[in-house]
């Protein structure tokens, strides 16, 4: 490891002084939990290292309003999961932080670094996508709000320009409706994920008014299954249906072997798991 | 019964608080003026002639002192192989690599980035060879490892190793008792099944790390190594010195648990700090580690003849480990695990064969239970099996053939101080045996298994300790014992303390430093608390007898009560002089018969193990959880009953990850998950939610104050309990570890049993 500047721009426009479109050596810096493994490792040599943690604004806080929830790209995990306001509208957040990670990593890793760093085993992506979050990115030339889904585009890989930072997320809120995420590791208990696995479900009774599925950590990247959410949505819920939305969940994700799982194991238990979460989303 | 002062009486750690506070010393943390930092540069193919190195980029990079190839090394050990087996092992790749991951060539520099950054730039050029990895095609594979076999004649248990040339069995072990053959034609049923062992690591938290800072015509080493006298020993045959030239020493370990024996990395690190002649450290990162040692990968095919009353009349065991690509000690892992490997019974007729092979994977070495949990996972599933199929309780079926004290085990060494029926009965208690279990009806499935094993204790082996009782009375205790996380300070403390009549508290104990602290064979196999304690016993005993006789000197009356500081100011007129005790120790021993493997002393003591486990099984996905994990051992009389209980917690989960998790993973040779991310060993969360470790009421009676080793017991039957009652709730057999949640549904989906809704 050669040395390397680290800068900590107090505003925006001196942050982008220092970014530069076209270097890959230099990047933006939030908790550098992700960014210093891969320095240690040799996978990155950087020339400039650009912190976040003085800028503030809306790159930081937790706010919610009627409809949504803004938090801030610094945010760190430890806040989210002591937010009492997080705990109240947004449970499934609160949920993951349990075995997410340590505690010394969820002090120092933060919302906007997690996105950043676009490894499919992440937690926190799958359930940005099934809660339908939108983040706000800024470049030299102003912002643009995109979906979260739209800032993957493979593996370890960003829709997002070398100088664009992603500011804050926005989560709506949205009433009477419920989420899940589970984490399916298939050695220690605390590892990487096989699978991960997010639903959100609208529920009336035994009715599913609307869904959204999501899977990772056994793709690429976090996306939807459509085909199994097709499958369920205005559906009442019994046996052959979640069987019927197993099969397609299985048959449209495409999940490579690995050492957590080959690639039919993963299908099984993305089955099984389906259908176990819809089932205690139902009973809650 | 006498009352004491030290003994069974669980003495906190004398340096927990050095440890917990941060200052407890450890190489790792060690700097020393002008110090140089190695970083190695290793093979990419796991078998190779080297055509090239090119190391011109890295030598031109800023703040690089020097770039290292076994030609450099050469100039300072003219035959750069070592080991304690076979001197098989180059301290660099000479010619050839044997694995991927292999050290080639060592970049020196001021700092450790430099040196990493510039080993990177460094390139090799190989002719790829033919490779085999798979311990039973290596023992008729064309892929020959070594072409030339090099024994090493260190040690008397081995001296007869000469390996098989032109093959890659580096030693074959055989142990005839009876007639095999007769047996099972007499038998009324036989059963006969395979048995295999995944490789996996140690994972000391600290990992392997050795500074060498040379001095004039001479050397001093400050390592992490659990055995520091071998070091010197090796160190000083490599170089030609005399042994009173190189001094070792060693702080505290961060674990070891057999992985730092022998020579690791002080030969590179020692040639390296001559050649530049300043002192050079070279520290692994934790990746690393998966390239220095490893546990054997092993295959056991166990046949064995039994009468429809549950007797076993008969028994064959093929042993198959896997060494890698050096033999490291795997040759006496071999030979111990080897002749243990039929289990605790008592059978007329046994025949055993056991190999060390070469194949080109990374070396395996020691590791806690010294091949007894790889047996011990063949024979205590093949002991269910049959009692399955004869349908008998299995505790029943061990119960009628267990090894009872006095009886001759397979080798013709007799069974003293062995509680393998206590052990047993004990798990049976615990495990509420008798009780009827709920096995489940639905998605949900729970299971019951127990085993029991033993192991025999690396032999021989000498330890020899120094009591200094200096003139102000306070003591302090010389030995070469690595205190590397297991208590043994503490330990040896509590036993020179009692014969004194001190507390254990008040002695220090001096850790190895070769120039000080007097032999010892090494911190291995269980043998400290044995073999150290009996020296540091006979030592603390000299010790006082000294005293006595300085008392005599003085004319005191017999039985005078006068304090130590007030005899020596008598004799020397001031507060001066020393009391030195000296004990040194070697327990009996009788090498075993070249052709039947015979010996009427083949183990100084026994290690005794017995597990019981409960899982519940979700026959869905094929996860499962150990539920409950029972540990019971005989560990002789507990010196220390909070320390015992450590080690047996502490060997369990180091065994429940062997069970369940760790495994090195390779394709063509290449480990696929070299890192802590995928490599997994157990976290507190892995834990059985009741887990119940203790040792049952025993003595060791030629051990000191009864005890003897505990630092592996727990390991030995786990994995069996484990497999047991996953097959006890499933119905289902696995054979080869790691027990995985994807193994258990693949079994489950073969036999038609998986659990399906609605289905
Ligand atoms: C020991 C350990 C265990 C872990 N376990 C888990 C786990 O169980 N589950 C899990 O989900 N994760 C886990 N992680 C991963 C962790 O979640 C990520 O490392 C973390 O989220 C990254 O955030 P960071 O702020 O530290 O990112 P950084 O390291 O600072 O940055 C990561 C990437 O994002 C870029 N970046 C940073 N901020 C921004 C921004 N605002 N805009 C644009 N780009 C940006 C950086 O340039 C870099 O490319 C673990 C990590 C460690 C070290």
């Amino acid at each position: 490891m050669t040395s390397f500047d680290l800068v900590e721009p107090r505003s925006l426009e001196e942050a982008f002084r220092y970014l530069d479109p076209s270097d890959p050596a230099i990047r933006p810096f939030g908790g550098g939990t992700a960014l210093m493994l891969m320095i240690k490792a040799q996978m990155y040599k950087p020339q400039r290292l650009v912190s976040l943690g003085r800028l503030g604004g809306r790159f930081s806080g937790i706010s919610f309003d009627a409809n949504a929830c803004r938090i801030g790209a610094m945010t760190r995990f430890a806040t989210l999961e002591h937010s009492p306001e997080i705990a109240a509208r947004l449970p499934v957040i609160t949920e993951a932080m349990k075995t997410l990670a340590n505690v010394r990593v969820r002090n120092v890793a933060t919302v906007g670094g997690n996105l950043g760093h676009a490894d499919p085993h992440l937690d926190l992506p799958p359930i940005w996508l099934v809660l339908d979050a939108k983040v706000t990115v800024v470049n030299r030339g102003g912002e643009r709000v995109l979906p979260v889904a739209d800032i993957f585009s493979g593996y370890y890989e960003t829709t997002l320009g070398n100088d664009e930072l992603i500011a804050e997320v926005e989560v709506p809120v949205r009433q009477g409706w419920r989420s899940k995420y589970v984490k399916v590791t298939t050695r220690a208990t605390h590892d990487w994920p096989a699978l991960g696995l997010a639903i959100s479900v609208q529920i009336d009774g035994h009715l599913i008014k609307d869904l959204r599925i999501v899977l990772s950590a056994a793709v690429d990247f976090p996306r939807r299954l459509l085909g199994a959410e097709a499958v369920l949505r205005g559906a009442a819920i019994d046996e052959p249906l979640l069987q019927r939305a197993g099969e397609a969940a299985a048959e449209e994700a495409d999940m490579e072997s690995d050492s957590r799982g080959t690639g039919d194991y993963k299908r099984h238990l993305l089955r099984a798991h389906l259908r176990r979460a819809v089932l205690a989303l139902a009973a809650e | 019964m006498t009352s004491f002062r030290n003994i069974d009486r669980s003495v906190p750690r004398l340096e927990g608080r050095e440890k917990v506070t941060g200052k407890a010393e450890y190489v790792h943390h060690l700097r020393l003026p002008g110090m140089l930092y190695g970083k190695i540069f290793r093979s990419t193919v796991p078998h190779g002639r080297i055509k090239h190195i090119d190391v011109s980029a890295a030598a031109a990079v800023e703040g690089v002192y020097r770039v290292v190839t076994i030609d450099d090394i050469r100039t300072i050990i003219p035959h750069p192989y070592y080991g304690p087996a076979f001197h098989d092992q180059p301290v660099l790749a000479d010619g050839k690599v044997r694995f991927a991951g292999e050290p080639v060539a060592v970049v020196i520099a001021t700092d450790r980035r430099v040196a990493e950054e510039a080993a990177g730039l460094i390139t090799a050029e190989y002719e790829e060879l033919p490779a085999v990895f798979d311990e039973v095609e290596a023992m008729t594979s064309d892929v020959i490892v070594h072409d030339e076999l090099k024994p090493a004649a260190t040690f008397p248990d081995l001296q007869h190793l000469k390996g098989r040339s032109g093959t890659n069995v580096a030693l074959d072990y055989k142990l005839r008792r009876g007639d095999v053959d007769a047996g099972f034609a007499a038998a009324d049923r036989i059963f006969e099944h395979t048995f295999r062992n995944q490789q996996v690591m140690h994972t000391p938290l600290e990992p392997f790390v050795t500074v060498a800072e040379p001095g004039d015509g001479r050397m001093t080493l400050h390592t992490a190594s659990q055995g520091p006298s071998f070091v010197r020993i090796e160190i000083a045959r490599l170089l030609g010195w005399p042994e009173n030239r190189v001094r070792v020493k060693v702080p505290f370990l961060g674990g070891g648990f057999g992985g730092k024996l022998y020579i690791k990395l002080e030969a590179l690190v020692a040639s390296l700090a001559l050649l530049v002649q300043c002192p050079v450290k070279i520290s692994l990162t934790m990746e690393e580690q998966f390239f220095m040692v490893t546990r054997h990968p092993c295959t056991v095919r166990i046949k064995s003849g039994v009468n429809n009353d549950g007797k076993i009349v008969a028994r064959r065991c093929d042993v198959i480990w896997n060494g890698g690509a050096y033999a490291d000690i795997g040759p006496r892992v071999t030979q111990k695990a080897g002749f243990t490997s039929a289990g605790p019974y008592d059978i007329e007729n046994v025949s055993i064969d056991s190999y060390a092979v070469y194949t080109n994977r990374p070396p395996a070495g020691a590791l806690r239970g010294f091949g007894a949990p790889q047996t011990a996972w063949a024979y205590e599933t093949h002991m269910d099996m049959i009692a399955d199929a004869l349908g008998m309780d299995q505790i029943e079926f061990r119960r009628k053939n267990l090894l009872r004290e006095g009886r001759e085990q397979a080798t013709g060494t007799p069974m003293r101080d062995a509680a393998l029926d206590a052990v047993l009965d004990q798990v049976s208690t615990r495990m509420a045996w008798s009780e009827p279990v709920d096995r489940g009806t639905g998605r949900i499935r729970r299971g019951r298994g127990i085993a029991v094993g033993f192991k025999g204790i690396t032999a021989p082996t000498t330890s020899v300790a120094m009591v200094n009782c200096y003139a102000d009375g306070s003591c302090a205790l010389y030995i070469g014992t690595v205190d590397m996380g297991q208590g043994s300070d503490t330990v040896m403390a509590q036993i020179a303390a009692e014969v004194l009549e001190i507390d254990a508290e008040s002695i220090r104990v001096i850790h190895s430093d070769t120039d000080v602290t007097p032999y010892d064979m090494g911190t291995l196999g269980s043998r400290s608390t044995f073999h150290m304690g009996t020296a540091v016993l006979l030592a603390a005993k000299d010790a006082k007898n000294k005293i006595a006789e300085l008392a005599r000197e003085l004319s005191l009356p017999p039985g005078n009560n006068l304090p130590l500081p007030e005899l020596f100011r008598r004799k020397y007129g001031m507060q001066a002089g020393n009391i030195i005790g000296t004990g040194s120790f070697i327990p009996d021993y009788e090498k075993p018969e070249k052709d039947t493997g015979r010996s009427t002393k083949a183990t100084p003591f026994w290690g005794v193990g017995a597990s019981g486990a409960e899982v519940e099984v979700d026959t869905e996905t094929g996860h499962f959880t150990v539920t409950k994990l029972v540990n019971v051992a005989d560990v002789g009389v507990p010196l220390n009953p909070k320390l015992v209980q450590v080690q047996l917690s502490g060997a369990a989960i180091m065994q429940l990850g062997f069970t369940l998790t760790e495994e090195m993973i390779f394709s063509e040779g290449q480990l696929t998950n070299g890192s802590f991310a995928d490599y997994k060993i157990p976290t507190l969360l892995d834990l059985p939610a009741e887990f119940i470790n203790e040792c049952v009421e025993s003595r060791q009676n030629d051990g000191p104050f009864g005890a003897k080793g505990a630092g592996e017991t727990s390991t030995i039957a786990l994995s069996p309990a484990i497999g047991n009652a996953l097959a006890d709730a499933i119905g289902i057999r696995l054979t080869d570890l790691p027990l995985t949640p994807e193994k258990v549904f693949k079994a489950l989906s073969d036999a038609k049993r998986l659990w399906s809704a609605g289905g």
